[in-house]
């Protein structure tokens, strides 16, 4: 996968699916098995400390040192990134509402997701990558983290973010990559997912059915097992109801158009 | 905030308290000498161990410096030194998986070695500067129970037994570089020296315990003016070759 210079690319999958590891492993903290990672055409494992130096991180842990003061805390963070801009720090957290002087320990969660945050795009790098950055935010907050980051966008700056919250990725994403036991299962522009997700058939069977038994046309894609089938179709839902009129069909149900609808039909059973 | 201001800050009231401590226990000491020479026979009569009775036999051989060595280098420095070291060396690396922090650190562009490096270096300074502030400031006690010791010998000795908790500061640095917990970090470095002095004071065996290195014995030849150039040499190669070992284990580490 890649990420370019001005695009938001939102990571998604299931718990344990791999994207904190994969985040781990482009920051260093974690040593990969195997593959390559560049950073700004610069091999990030050849060259950890180098390419942190391009990355401004916000990991999904809020375990921080507890003792600092908020401000510290953001001045400890970007003081090691050459092009941080402290000043720039101090105002996000004032524009996300971030008491400074408050000791990180008597911070909330959703406070020091904050910080992280902050930190991450006053640290000055070129590529921004954030582990669930909008995690316990209230819709406000969200409001205002998902425009900073689109301003770290249109300023050319990459940024890559998973969240288990796909509507959130929805509203900031130019792509979304979902991820399945440390691979890509699907990737695409988040619009060519969300047209695809209105060609979603969720069909209920009455008996198991095999794959086989399942009507195939050009262009249709069935996933799932038994009882339970998701179709991505090319036509009308009329033609589609048409050729599975034949099945012991349960219950049918037409997809809503959204990657909450993608994700399930991705990860809700076994692929075919 | 740079990096070594954040361990400091985090670990220098340990570093006091360890500093005020050692001070108070010399103090003591010294205040106590007079009483103490007094008594030396029937109080040696009552010591179980051979190797504290040699230690007793040679004070009374040669007066107060082996109990000034015995009290503040041997006892105080070993004993309020490793405390001190397991409380602060110990976290080093393995309290920052414990308190989950290591993801935050070591994702920053900063080096694990200069990590490493920079707090062992921190610590080191918190541990060894104590010993030498102690030391000199017993050169003015003695003066107050009618004792002179000189200001070479202190200060040979005071760098001799930095050289030795340094060596321990770097066994500590190592250790935190395995653990995943601070505690077991620290039940380790404790575990190790208590078996060691244990070493020591069993007949036989106790000239293979570290403790050996920094008996009375040692000072007594520094008093004579004779330095322990191997030992100390040792302290040193033994101090590298375990920060070498602690850097290349915490270069693979995965947190």
């Amino acid at each position: 996968m890649q990420v370019k210079p001005g695009e938001i690319v939102g990571l998604a999958g299931p718990n344990g699916a791999g994207k904190t590891t994969l985040f781990k492993c482009i920051v260093g903290v974690v040593h990969a098995d195997s593959g390559s990672i560049h950073v700004d055409h610069m091999d990030a494992i050849a060259h950890p400390l180098k390419a942190r130096k391009l990355i401004g991180y916000a990991p999904s842990e809020t375990a921080l040192y507890h003792q600092f003061r908020a401000s510290e805390l953001l001045d400890f963070a970007i003081g090691f990134h050459p092009q941080a801009d402290r000043s720039l720090g101090r105002s996000l957290l004032d524009e996300l509402g971030v008491p400074r002087r408050r000791r990180v320990g008597a911070l909330s969660h959703g406070m020091k997701r904050k910080v992280l945050l902050a930190q991450a795009i006053a640290s000055g790098a070129p590529l921004l990558i954030m582990d669930e950055p909008m995690e316990a935010f209230d819709p406000a907050a969200r409001g205002v983290a998902i425009s900073l980051l689109r301003e770290a966008s249109a300023a050319g700056r990459a940024v890559l973010c998973s969240s288990h919250d796909l509507t959130s990725i929805e509203r900031l994403c130019n792509r979304v990559v979902f991820l399945h036991g440390g691979s890509v299962l699907r990737q695409g522009p988040t619009g060519t997912l969300l047209a695809e997700a209105g060609r979603l058939v969720h069909v209920t069977l009455r008996t198991p059915v095999d794959g086989v038994s399942l009507p195939e046309r050009n262009g249709w894609c069935w996933s799932g097992s038994d009882r339970k089938w998701t179709l991505i179709h090319e036509g009308s839902p009329e033609d589609v109801l048409t050729a599975i009129a034949d099945l012991p069909i349960a219950s049918v149900r037409i997809g809503e158009g959204s990657l909450d609808e993608i994700f399930a039909a991705l990860y809700a059973e076994p692929q075919s | 905030m740079s990096l070594w201001k954040q361990f400091l800050r985090q670990s220098w009231w340990i570093a006091v308290g360890y500093f005020i401590i050692l001070e108070a226990a010399l103090v003591a000491a010294i205040l106590y000498w007079p009483r103490f020479r007094d008594n030396m026979p029937a109080i040696t009569k009552l010591v179980p161990f051979r190797a504290i009775q040699d230690l007793l036999a040679s004070m009374e051989h040669a007066g107060y410096w082996p109990y000034l060595a015995v009290q503040q280098w041997f006892k105080g420095c070993s004993l309020f030194g490793v405390a001190a070291i397991a409380f602060i060396g110990s976290g080093i690396i393995a309290r920052e998986q414990d308190q989950r922090t290591a993801e935050f650190l070591l994702s920053r562009p900063v080096s694990r070695r200069r990590v490493l490096l920079v707090r062992h270096l921190v610590l080191s300074l918190l541990i060894t500067l104590p010993v030498f502030l102690s030391s000199i400031s017993a050169v003015w006690i003695s003066r107050g129970v009618g004792e002179y010791v000189g200001w070479g010998e202190v200060l040979v000795s005071s760098l001799f037994m930095s050289l030795f908790l340094w060596s321990l500061v770097s066994f500590t640095t190592l250790v935190s570089t395995w653990s995943t917990h601070q505690l077991t970090a620290g039940a380790v470095v404790v575990g190790v020296v208590l078996a060691s002095f244990a070493m020591y004071l069993v007949e036989g065996i106790n000239q293979w315990s570290p403790f050996a290195l920094v008996d009375v014995r040692v000072f007594m030849a520094i008093h004579d003016g004779v330095y322990p150039w191997w030992a100390a040499g040792g302290f040193v190669l033994a101090s590298l070759t375990m920060l070498h070992f602690a850097d290349r284990h915490l270069a693979h580490r995965d947190f």
